[in-house]
């Protein structure tokens, strides 16, 4: 697609060429009728048509090209079928000549019109004759015509242009000739003009299905294969959850650095249990105790300390939530709920603070946090 | 994924119940008695959490059931402790040690480039990592399955951290009622 565009412009800017065309077609019959003076009369009506023409982009190039002949012809009628071909043939020699002074690649494009052209134009006589012997004759005169214009572009192409392009060359004719067969079997109008660009467009439709497809050939699709995807991404999505969990993991990558940390990290838990079962031990002989009556501590500090009061905060803890190394959001939001007895003891040696800068890790106090909120 | 509070309240809620089966036991025992009925306890709390849901609870529980029945026995009489204790864990796999070694010896005959050695050594690194795992998480040698290994092992870290909170909170508490 690429290279086709390069060479040939006009499939890119389709409703540009086509008013160019209209244009030149104008400039060609003011011309002629500069020539011909008889014709003047007519040919001003022709410059009309030709205005109405470049103004309605929507008629296709085939209503204009038979407008134009008609205008050409006004006693047009069925039996100059073979005159068509021939005039559409020099119609594009002369504007091809003309337009050749412009410089634009024109000769391309031209030869490509009268290839598009002719069905059509083998079917106008038709539309406006209605007789089915007529029509028989002149399609084959006209797919004679048809025949002999693809050689001729042949030929002209082939000095030119490079295989592939011959190739393309070719399938449009074959398009052509396609469309051909079709006016034969249904004789529509309206369908044969839309043929060619229908076919275009399930060109380009196979052209991005066979891309998308490609696409995807890197992968392996046998099941295996996919099974082991499949397993691979749970994996590196619960690791992903592990880096999340297991605190100081997100800077290491890599399998067996990560599990390393795991390890570590559970194992460190572990023993963090131990020794603060230990601790419970030691601390008190009595454990279930102590819980419950942290529980009725507790219950009955709740309804005291729903709201923390910022002169309590400022008063007694500020100290020793700064020894302790507690933040002071964890002061105001969570902390005071299970505070009473530590109300108590701000004048003494802090035992929390000790035990947080000695033992604790510093990844424990968020945590802390937590709990004293569902407290 | 951090740990929630309600399943700190959970937990600590678990633990109390299991402290206080134990208490008559303990009262007037050494240290070290104490601290592994504390310990026993909160594990088996901590297990109970999942309701068997999980490979490692299940393992915990039995490891912990052969230690001390009776305290398993009570602490479960809540959730189906039969249903806990009993279900079947998978089999472990048991495979004739001679014959592995033979096969791998069959399997390093082959040349291999630069590259695959490598790649066979990160391989073998992270399966001797997750053989490590697997000693630490309990029941992780009945977890044939990496990605439930992983599963389960997030699972175990998340109730550990909040088994530590709780701990962690209560110690303090206590210390300072004794400070009081």
């Amino acid at each position: 697609m690429g290279f086709s565009c390069y060479k040939y412009p006009f499939l890119l800017y389709p409703h540009l060429t086509l008013p160019l065309l209209c244009f030149f077609l104008t400039l060609f019959l003011t011309a002629t009728c500069f020539l011909n003076p008889k014709k003047k009369m007519k040919m001003n009506g022709g410059a009309i048509e030709a205005d109405l023409l470049l103004n309605c982009t929507d008629m296709s190039v085939l209503e204009r090209q038979r407008a134009h002949l008609k205008y050409l012809n006004p006693g047009f009628d069925s039996p100059l079928a073979g005159f068509f071909s021939g005039s559409s043939v020099i119609d594009g020699g002369v504007i091809d000549g003309f337009l050749g002074t412009d410089g634009l690649n024109l000769p391309m494009i031209y030869g490509e019109n009268t290839v598009e052209g002719d069905p059509r134009l083998s079917i106008s006589p038709e539309t406006m004759t209605g007789t089915r012997n007529f029509k028989k004759r002149k399609f084959d005169t006209e797919t004679k015509d048809c025949d002999g214009k693809k050689k001729m572009m042949m030929n002209r192409h082939e000095e030119e242009v490079e295989e592939e392009e011959k190739s393309k060359i070719t399938e449009q004719n074959n398009g052509s000739t396609k469309s051909i067969k079709k006016m034969k079997n249904k004789a529509k109008k309206e369908e044969n003009s839309c043929s060619n660009d229908s076919s275009k467009v399930t060109k380009e439709l196979q052209k991005t299905d066979y891309i998308h497809v490609r696409a995807r050939r890197g992968q392996a699709t046998d099941s295996h294969s996919i099974a082991e995807r499949v397993r691979r991404e749970k994996i590196s999505e619960r690791m992903k959850f592990l880096q999340d969990l297991v605190p100081g993991c997100d800077k290491i990558t890599g399998k067996a650095g990560m599990l390393d940390e795991i390890i570590n990290y559970v194992q460190s838990l572990q023993r963090q249990i131990e020794f603060l079962s230990m601790k419970l031990a030691v601390v008190n002989p009595r454990p279930d105790f102590d819980i419950d009556d942290i529980f009725a501590k507790e219950v009955a500090s709740t309804p005291m300390t729903v709201v923390p009061s910022p002169e309590m905060v400022n008063s007694g803890y500020s100290h020793e939530m700064v020894n302790s190394g507690y933040s002071n959001e964890m002061a105001s939001s969570g902390y005071l709920h299970f505070n009473p007895m530590q109300q108590v003891d701000t004048t003494t040696s802090d035992p929390l603070s000790c035990f947080n800068n000695g033992q604790a890790p510093s990844m424990w106090d968020s945590h802390v946090q937590n709990l004293y909120g569902s407290l | 994924m951090q740990p929630t509070s309600s399943m700190n309240e959970e937990f600590l809620k678990k633990w109390q119940m299991g402290l206080q089966i134990v208490r008559p036991s303990i009262d007037n025992t050494s240290v070290s008695e104490r601290k592994k009925a504390i310990k026993l306890s909160a594990d088996i709390a901590m297990a109970s959490l999942r309701k068997g849901t999980t490979c490692w609870s299940r393992a915990l529980i039995q490891k912990t059931a052969t230690e001390d029945n009776f305290l398993v026995r009570q602490m479960l009489s809540g959730i189906k402790e039969e249903a806990l204790i009993n279900k079947r864990l998978p089999k472990k796999v048991v495979c004739h040690r001679k014959i592995v070694r033979r096969s791998k010896k069959i399997l390093r005959r082959k040349t291999k480039s630069a590259c695959e050695e490598a790649a066979a050594k990160a391989k073998k690194l992270v399966k001797r990592r997750t053989q490590g795992l697997r000693n630490v998480v309990p029941g992780g040698d009945l977890m044939s399955n990496d990605v439930l290994l992983l599963q389960e092992t997030l699972d175990y870290i998340m109730s550990l951290q909040t088994q530590v909170n709780v701990m962690r909170s209560i110690v303090d508490a206590a210390e300072a009622g004794t400070e009081q």
